[in-house]
């Protein structure tokens, strides 16, 4: 692989924060700090994300799950001794690739958050979690779907027991409905300036 | 000055007269060694003992002073008389707290054996006075306070100036035809003020201009120095000019002459001489400064530039050091692309990045600017169609990358631009015109160079003490000295500038410089009876002594830093300063009178250094460590100044054994005179075939090594040596 | 007190440590008068608590007594121990300085013979030893002290049981009642010399100092491993005084990070591989594991590490360590990060943990009682050509070397200052 700064001028210029990966020292404290490391659940922790970034690996980034995986505990953030707002790079970082059609289609944490979540909310202006859920299972067809519902069926009756699910969909919309419609088409007439 | 008259004053505080019988004290002061004025006081220290012994100075012509408390290296300021003949005995340290309770012994014989050891101290600074005499500061109508600095790089140009404004007279040799440097040729420099972050402007012109516009300052340019002679307040150097030789007396010398780049046609692992693209950091700058950042190949812009740091260093192969500029100095040739060019890329590759302090905001400042570092390895440089292509092993991303750039620019290392001798091998030539070219031609017996520490640089060996020197009145500074980068080398300039003030103040007051500061003794040499052993001129940490065509020895005073090692090493006796000489120690260690065989009540003999090992003593005394009573310490200036003799005296006047404590040496030595603890093992090592003419055991005399703070351990290796003497039994001598 | 005659030709330097020592000696060696100031009640400074030097390995008291040694030799030096700058005023040449002599609750006629620390029976944490250790409440600071004169703890100073300790000194020395007292005096240059304090290491929290008694500081570790220390020279795990088999040694721990210090404090590394050596020296057998972002060994320190990195059992681990936990079994720390050269995250347990802290400038606790005085925004002073000059590390970090330069640079510049003034 060739070095080219072309992939990382972009990321500063158009992904949010992005700016601030130039002035990481590849220290580690940040994938040290990240909860999802010990469990080998990402592909890259941030500093790597930032060096690949400015080695200009663009495929092998934004195709990567890895900053799908944050939790924003914000562990990196506050520990970062550059200062970098990570959290807030590795989310601008997935939104870059979603925007520039980079992202997996395989990519679960990108399906679920750009369509399954994005979709629910959109419609009533509040979150149903029992059809969010439903949507979720279902997402790559019925046979999947089936046995997602039955292996997290378990899980399902637990959180209804303590009320952590609400079973009823949410109907109508909520109040004000309009006002949070407006906001959403100003933010999004606001992105594609 | 007029007859001696010497006052002893015995304290009987801090316990002293508490544990001591004083009136016997009195006894060995007045009538063993006849002083005529014998004193105690309850406090001496105070201000009614201060004023007693000043009376007595002032009202019965006391002008000599054996102090008898505590160390000499306690109440210095109050003790402060108008005499430079004064001794002090250490009766609280080395006799009261090392002696405090008895070990095995019953209470009257320890009570005896303590009050000897408080008489054989007191009869010792009795004869050490007895045997003093005032020194008379060494003055010559010739001095010059003028100072010549070598080298007009920045460095050089920072000394003249600093000691212009400091109302000195600086004479600027420069070899070249022009002012400046290196950095004359560098487009900017880096930041050593607030926000740190970005290159600033060369500052070398007004430095220039500053340096031009003083009429304390005498620029010569085209100068070639080819003879340095004389000494501090006296040298005399002659400079070739291309109108003439020019001559100067000058008072202290400032060495400037900076660095050499790392020959980069040694670094074709990099690509160097592959391709002109290939380049040194100082080309780039001077590119920079043409703002032509270009291909030299083809002309065509260099808007992808990689700078390889490390080139040619903190490598076996090539220089083992680390130059500590490069780092930053690469930041800020970074800077260059991205200014000349909106869409330049500049690559840093590197081992470590060192920004110490806080240039780390040199650093954020070029991450800031776009700079990509990549921590690896070049492993391969090549041209190819569109530039040259570089296969670089990424030590993060862990893999084998390529990169194509315009440049590679290497940053090579610093050499000192200084000849330099190794100081353990004297030079087996005498000073004269036909010895070999050298930076200043020094007219030394011990060669024309300055000594070399460590790869080639005139560094000083003391973390404490930079500037000390090993040529007094030479001051080496900038990268000549030790890697460094302009900031540093202001700063160093300007402390070697203070210290070339210093020398030539010190010496208009004929007073030592580092060590011994403002010490006013100096060696005289009784050249009649001299043998021209040459051992004096050889050894002289400080290239004090030159020799005559016979193989006498030429003196040089305030070449001199007191050490007294040339009187350690000379075997006819003939060289001895006014207040420390081989007799006045001598008659210390045969004044002491020898207990009979039959007493059983050995004495053994140390000498140590007064500036590490007998501070240790002076804190092991402190915790009331207990010494052996049959011990007596005396204090020398540096082990280099033991003189076998002193050995000879000791065993043939009965004393049982002798032991040298002495600072460690070696690579890290710690003897501030260099070589005097070194010295002193090698003339020991001579000690067994006389004391073999002697018929005794070698095991008699030994040396140690002690550490300042090898106070828990120090007494523990003296009493380990008192019993491994009391093996060998009494010294036979004793009976003579 | 007045400053004598030519008030305009005397320098102040204000810090007893390596830097102000060297500049005061260094100008007074040169023939100007110079009154030296230390808050402390000796002098030395920060040096005085190290064990050794890098990369001599020798004892840093070694320079020092020489430097006493100039000092007693040079009647043109006086020193104040105890003794802060209250304020300055006027300009080159022409300053105007108060002082505040803090009480000793010792006199000058001290003459250290102990008696007063055997009588005494309180005891108070050793200052010099970071708090670590106990030593009595009327005491030597350290055993190569100087000027070797006792000090009382202004604590106890209030209490009966040191006006108790009156009668025991036999020349009348302690004064349980001694003031504070305000001094005026007029020089011609100040020389800013107040050096630097270890910055807290228990403000990193991610690291437990403070909570984990097994993670300690490197200031703390020189202070063991000195035969003169808290544990007579052993290193010790402080849960248990147990001899540690793995020492892990953090960089940066403050340092280059923009929570902290934001700057590198430029030592540390070269204090840890002298440490390393401490450690190695004492325990044939022990492991010694290094973390560091970039090892910063400058000119020809570079042999040093080169000398380190030939010991087969000190590791090299290029991470800054995200956080440290404790073992509770057995208070072992747990440091917990990602190794940048292969990826790899780690949870590793030792026995000890250090952390090189860095060098918080005290100028920037304690600001230069002037007007006009510029500093950065550390709070380290920043020379601009005037008559108060800053040195050593109240202008920067600096190793010893690098502030005996600086501090003999300074004396010229306070010297040029004095001969601009006509008289």
């Amino acid at each position: 692989m060739a070095y080219n700064l072309s992939f990382a001028r972009k990321v500063y210029k158009n992904a949010e924060m992005g700016h601030w990966i130039k002035m990481c020292m590849q220290c580690g404290v940040c994938s040290g700090s990240c909860p999802l490391g010990p469990l080998g659940a990402w592909e890259f922790g941030p500093r790597e994300i930032f060096q690949r970034v400015r080695a200009g690996k663009e495929e092998e980034i934004l195709g990567s799950g890895a900053m799908w995986m944050c939790t924003s505990c914000y562990n990196c953030i506050v520990r970062c001794p550059r200062g970098l707002p990570i959290t807030h790079i590795v989310h601008g970082l997935a939104r870059y690739a979603v925007e520039t059609g980079k992202v997996k289609p395989t990519q679960p944490t990108a399906r679920f958050a750009t369509k399954v979540f994005w979709n629910n909310i959109v419609k009533t202006g509040r979150v149903g979690e029992a059809a969010l859920s439903m949507h979720l299972y279902f997402i790559d067809g019925i046979g999947t779907g089936i046995s997602n519902v039955l292996e997290m069926k378990d899980v399902a009756l637990g959180m209804l027991k303590s009320k952590r699910l609400n079973p009823i969909p949410f109907r109508g919309k909520i109040k004000g409905y309009d006002g949070f419609k407006k906001m959403l088409d100003k933010a999004f007439e606001l992105e594609k300036k | 000055m007029a007859d001696k008259k010497i006052g002893c004053y015995i304290c009987t505080g801090c316990g002293i007269g508490d544990a001591l019988d004083i009136a016997a004290l009195e006894v060995v002061a007045k009538k063993e060694q006849k002083i005529p004025v014998v004193k105690n006081h309850a406090m001496l220290c105070g201000a009614e003992g201060l004023a007693l012994i000043q009376k007595d100075m002032t009202g019965e012509g006391v002008n000599a002073l054996v102090i008898a408390a505590c160390s000499p290296r306690e109440q210095g300021e109050a003790f402060r008389f108008d005499t430079r003949i004064m001794d002090r005995v250490s009766l609280r340290e080395l006799v009261v707290w090392v002696h405090e309770q008895a070990d095995q012994k019953d209470a009257d014989t320890f009570e005896e054996d303590r009050n000897m050891a408080a008489g054989d101290y007191l009869t010792m600074g009795c004869m050490r006075v007895k045997k003093m005499n005032a020194p008379e500061p060494f003055q010559d109508p010739g001095f010059s306070k003028d100072i010549l600095v070598v080298g007009g790089g920045v460095s050089g140009l920072t000394a003249a100036r600093e000691i212009a404004k400091a109302g000195y007279k600086a004479i600027l040799v420069e070899k070249s035809d022009a002012l400046g440097g290196h950095v004359a040729g560098m487009h900017q420099v880096s930041a050593s003020k607030p926000p740190y972050r970005d290159p600033q402007p060369n500052p070398i012109g007004q430095l220039i201009a500053e340096v031009e516009g003083f009429k304390s300052i005498e620029v010569i340019r085209n100068g070639d120095i080819i003879n340095t002679a004389g000494a501090p307040g006296l040298f005399d150097v002659t400079i070739k000019t291309p109108s003439g030789d020019e001559n100067r007396r000058v008072g202290a010398l400032v060495v400037a002459t900076g660095f050499k780049p790392y020959d980069p046609a040694k670094l074709g692992h990099l690509g160097h001489g592959s391709s002109p693209d290939v380049i040194t950091g100082l080309e780039f700058e001077a590119m920079a400064k043409a703002g032509k950042i270009v291909r030299k190949s083809d002309g065509q812009p260099a808007k992808r530039v990689a700078f390889a740091l490390c080139a040619g260093q903190r490598d076996a192969a090539h220089l083992e050091y680390c130059s500590s500029a490069c780092c930053i100095a690469s930041m800020k040739q970074a800077r260059y692309v991205q200014d000349a060019y909106a869409d330049g890329s500049a690559y840093v590759i590197f081992q470590e990045i060192r920004t110490p302090g806080q240039m780390e905001d040199f650093y954020r400042g070029a991450q800031d600017a776009g700079t990509v570092f990549i921590k690896g390895d070049i492993q391969k440089v090549a041209t190819g169609s569109g530039g040259l292509d570089l296969e670089v092993k990424d030590k993060l991303l862990r893999s084998t990358e390529t990169l194509q750039v315009d440049l590679l620019v290497l940053a090579t290392g610093m050499e000192p631009n200084l000849d330099t001798q190794d100081p353990n091998v004297p030079a087996p030539v005498k000073p004269g015109p036909e010895t070999s070219h050298t930076t200043l031609n020094l007219q030394y017996r011990q060669g024309p160079s300055l000594p070399n520490l460590k790869y080639g640089f005139a560094d000083s060996h003391f973390i404490c003490f930079p500037y000390e020197t090993r040529r007094t009145g030479i001051y080496v500074a900038g990268p000549a000295r030790r890697p460094m980068g302009i900031a540093a080398a202001m700063t160093d300039a300007s402390g070697a500038a203070l210290k070339a003030i210093q020398a030539v103040e010190s010496v208009a007051r004929g007073a030592a410089v580092h060590p011994r500061a403002g010490d006013l003794s100096y060696p005289s040499f009784r050249v009649e009876a001299c043998t021209q052993c040459k051992r004096c001129t050889e050894e002289c940490p400080f290239g004090a002594i030159n020799e005559d065509d016979k193989g006498n020895p030429l003196f040089n005073p305030t070449r001199c830093r007191r050490c007294g090692t040339c009187m350690g090493a000379c075997p006819q006796k003939i060289i001895s300063f006014a207040n420390y000489s081989v007799d006045m120690i001598g008659s210390m260690v045969k004044e002491v009178t020898m207990p009979e065989e039959d007493d059983e009540k050995p004495r053994v003999l140390v000498f140590c250094c007064e500036n590490d090992a007998y501070p240790a003593l002076d804190m092991a005394a402190r915790n009331r460590t207990p010494l052996s009573t049959y011990v007596r310490v005396i204090p020398l200036r540096c082990m280099g100044s033991m003189s076998l003799v002193w050995i000879a005296d000791a065993m043939s006047s009965g004393w049982d054994g002798v032991l040298l404590m002495g600072c460690r040496h070696g690579d890290d030595y710690q003897c501030h005179n260099v070589r005097g603890s070194a010295l002193a093992e090698i003339r020991l090592s001579k000690v067994s075939e006389t004391l073999k003419t002697l018929q005794l055991e070698s095991a008699r005399v030994r040396m140690i090594e002690v550490n300042i703070m090898d106070a828990n351990v120090v007494v523990d290796k003296i009493n380990q040596f008192v019993e491994d003497l009391s093996e060998l039994g009494p010294n036979p001598f004793k009976e003579f | 007190m007045t400053s004598g005659n030519a008030a305009h030709k005397t320098i102040l330097v204000v810090g007893g440590g390596i830097s102000g020592l060297t500049a005061a000696l260094e100008a007074a060696e040169v023939g100007y008068e110079v009154i030296l100031v230390e808050k402390n009640p000796y002098l030395g400074g920060r040096v005085a608590q190290h064990h050794k030097y890098f990369p001599k390995l020798c004892s840093p008291t070694c320079g020092l007594e020489i430097n006493f040694q100039r000092i007693r030799n040079n009647p043109r030096v006086t020193f104040h121990t105890l003794t802060e700058v209250e304020k300055v005023e006027g300009s080159a040449g022409n300053y105007q300085v108060r002082l505040r002599r803090n009480p000793r609750y010792v006199n000058d006629k001290c003459t250290a013979c102990g008696d007063c620390a055997k009588a005494c029976e309180v005891e108070i944490a050793n200052p010099f030893n970071f708090g670590l250790g106990k030593l009595k409440a009327i005491h030597n600071s350290h055993d190569m002290a100087f000027p070797n004169r006792f000090v009382m703890d202004a604590e106890f100073a209030k209490t009966d049981a040191a006006k108790k300790l009156v009668a025991v000194c036999p020349v009348g020395a302690i004064e349980p009642d001694m003031q504070p007292q305000m001094v005026d005096l007029t020089v011609g240059a100040v020389i800013w010399a107040t050096g630097w304090q270890p910055y807290d290491a228990a403000k990193i929290r991610p690291y437990g100092f403070g909570s984990n008694a097994n993670v300690t500081t490197n200031m703390r570790f020189e202070r063991m491993s000195s035969a003169y220390g808290p544990t007579g020279g052993k290193i010790q795990r402080p849960s248990d005084g147990q001899a540690p088999a793995s020492v892990a040694f953090i960089q940066c721990a403050g340092s280059r990070d923009h929570n902290y210090l934001p700057f590198c404090s430029r030592i540390c590394c070269l204090a840890s591989m002298k440490q390393a050596t401490y450690v190695r020296e004492q325990y044939p057998d022990a492991q010694v594991t290094l973390f560091y972002i970039d090892l910063r060994a400058m000119d020809r320190y570079e042999a040093f590490q080169k000398k380190i990195e030939a010991d087969p059992k000190v590791e090299w681990v290029k991470s800054k360590p995200a956080r440290i936990e404790e073992n509770p079994a057995n208070k072992n720390p747990i440091v917990i990060g990602e190794d940048t050269l292969t990826g790899v995250r780690y949870r590793r347990e030792f026995d000890l943990v250090v952390l090189a802290t860095g060098m918080e400038p005290n100028a920037a606790l304690q600001p230069v009682p002037a007007a006009n005085v510029p500093t950065d925004d550390y709070g380290f002073v920043v020379n601009d050509g005037g008559g108060i000059i800053a040195v050593g590390c109240a202008a920067g970090p600096l190793d010893v070397a690098g502030a005996v330069q600086s501090g003999t640079a300074a004396a010229l510049k306070a010297i040029q200052a004095l001969a601009q003034v006509k008289g």
